[in-house]
């Protein structure tokens, strides 16, 4: 992005505008490691405890060295390329899936002018990056010369192509509301009120697509280990597995910041800009944290979704919903409306997606359209 | 900003470079899977290009559909079709295909060295604001939009029609 973004996040700290952008890079990929050493931690002792587990708790005290342990243990590990894999695809497609990733995390504020640059479309550039993501995962099913690994990413670039429509619709209405898709603007246009409490159907919508990008539980299908056995990175061993591991919490990370800044006021509220930069951090901090809790929560309560369920609860409920709430948006700011109204239909919205979700999870599973095996089970629980 | 015009102008090659190299590495890379990787980095790097025409709405929207959305559809499309790594890209079709490689060629640089390319892109606009762009695109020309929109939707359709399964079949 050298030369091109219009403003530095406030000044030039380090010399030469290119020279601060590179230092400001290295800094946000230190963090990052720590962060997604951590989360690889905190992961293993959150969902332990709601396993009534105790979690990892050998190396250093309560465990905090075992993310570490973790990471040195895989870089001593034997690298391994089986025979049948396409070498140059093969070997660089753990990288290419993390450059993604690290696209949007030059385009993150953490805090007021505290980030790498300051994008002036950064919704739509968050968008493209993430459009990017698939491409490293195709690779690696392509690449690997093994049918599981095939499957795998045939299942993930279905998924994610999907479940992207809805995503990007959902950020959508919240450019709507907030007129600009600068990051750091629609941070302060949430001084008083996060834009959470305005759109909450396109919070439910972002949040369960969110989850199907990142193959988090109940969307797990690409990396399902009890069908594929690990989806398409199955070949991978040591430091590429690692890569991947890395990108899959580096984009959970990257995931909750961004959410935490469109939908729950970043930064910003509450008191952000009144009581500086340490309070924004914290504000950040706190958000992403349970951001990310939220996301462990639904990966252990929820079970997985079968691919059928997956495609059509995309294309017939996300969606028609997120269609719904662009053409309310486009109404309500049109004819100048006041914003209770945003809240209210939106609210209903949320509330019928939620309520829509939990009837046909109560009600009796039909089994009309299924076939073969599926058709069987489905026969046989009844 | 001495510095920041050079490290721009070394990138500039770097890129320029690295659009090049990618686009032989489709012709002559042999596979049709390496083939859609070279061109995805063939596209980013014209992506890149736009943003060193500080049209950055541009750039982004080219990593959107192309990096993201064409590319993609390609490489789908290799693995529902089971192409293998090692299958041979040159057919009996081989020589027809040259021929019309070589007359597009033909024309496209005729093209290009005809036209009067303005000399500098220092009065060229750059950094419209996205506002400007979404008036003009609905507004001014919102007719030809909604027609594009249209067309989109009737292939959209089509495809919809061509691919649903029967009861039965």
């Amino acid at each position: 992005m050298n030369g091109a973004s219009p403003l530095p996040f406030g000044d030039v700290f380090f010399g030469w505008s290119w020279l601060d952008a590179i230092i400001r890079i290295v800094i946000v990929v230190l963090l990052m490691t720590v962060v997604v050493v951590y989360l690889t931690y905190g992961e293993r002792k959150v969902v332990a405890r709601i396993q009534q587990r105790l979690g990892p708790n050998r190396v250093g005290p309560w465990g905090l060295l075992q993310g570490f342990a973790d990471a040195i243990k895989l870089l001593i590990k034997e690298d391994i390329r089986p025979r049948a894999a396409d070498r140059w695809v093969f070997e660089f497609a753990p990288f290419l899936t993390f450059i993604p990733v690290l696209m949007v995390l030059a385009a993150l504020p953490f805090a007021r002018d505290w980030g790498v640059r300051n994008v002036t479309l950064g919704l739509l550039f968050v968008n493209a990056a993430l459009g990017l993501n698939i491409v490293g995962i195709m690779m690696a099913g392509l690449g690997s010369g093994n049918k599981y690994a095939l499957l795998g990413g045939v299942r993930a670039a279905a998924q994610m192509i999907s479940y992207e429509i809805p995503l990007v619709i959902s950020i959508l209405c919240v450019a709507m509301v907030a007129g600009t898709l600068d990051l750091n603007a629609i941070a302060i246009l949430q001084e008083d009120r996060p834009f959470l409490l305005l759109q909450p159907l396109a919070f439910v919508i972002f949040f369960t697509a969110m989850l199907s990008e990142l193959h988090r539980a109940p969307f797990d299908i690409p990396v399902a280990e009890s069908e594929i056995v690990g989806g398409y990175f199955v070949e991978y061993s040591g430091i590429r597995w690692s890569m991947f591991q890395l990108t899959e919490y580096a984009s959970l990370w990257a995931f909750s910041i961004f959410g935490s800044v469109v939908f729950l006021g970043g930064w910003e509220f509450p008191m952000g800009s009144d009581w500086g930069w340490g309070w924004q951090l914290f504000l950040t901090f706190v958000k992403s944290l349970a951001w990310i809790i939220a996301v462990m929560w639904v990966r252990t309560t929820v079970p997985r979704l079968r691919i059928d369920q997956l495609m059509s609860f995309c294309w017939k409920v996300l969606l028609p919903m997120s269609l719904v709430q662009l053409l309310m948006n486009g109404f309500i700011l049109v004819y100048d409306w006041p914003q209770e109204l945003l809240t209210l239909t939106s609210g209903i919205g949320a509330a019928a997606l939620v309520g829509f979700v939990l009837y046909r999870t109560a009600r009796h599973p039909s089994v009309a359209h299924l076939v073969g095996s599926y058709k069987r089970a489905g026969a046989a629980a009844q | 900003m001495g510095g920041a015009i050079v490290a721009t102008e070394i990138l500039w090659w770097i890129f320029a470079a690295g659009i090049v190299g990618a686009a032989l590495g489709v012709v002559f890379s042999g596979s049709v899977i390496h083939s859609a990787i070279f061109l995805i980095l063939s596209l980013a790097g014209v992506g890149a290009m736009y943003l060193f025409l500080m049209v950055e709405f541009l750039a982004l929207v080219q990593f959107l559909i192309y990096g993201g959305a064409v590319t993609v559809l390609i490489l789908l499309a290799l693995m529902l079709t089971r192409m293998g790594a090692g299958e041979k890209v040159n057919g009996a079709q081989a020589p027809v295909a040259f021929m019309v490689a070589v007359a597009l060629g033909a024309i496209l640089l005729s093209v290009a060295v005809r036209t009067a390319w303005p000399g500098d892109t220092g009065d060229m606009p750059h950094n419209i604001a996205i506002e400007a762009v979404s008036e003009k695109l609905f507004l001014d020309f919102g007719a030809p939009f909604v027609i594009a929109s249209v067309l989109l939707l009737v292939a959209l359709i089509g495809a919809i029609v061509l691919a649903r399964q029967e009861d039965g079949e």
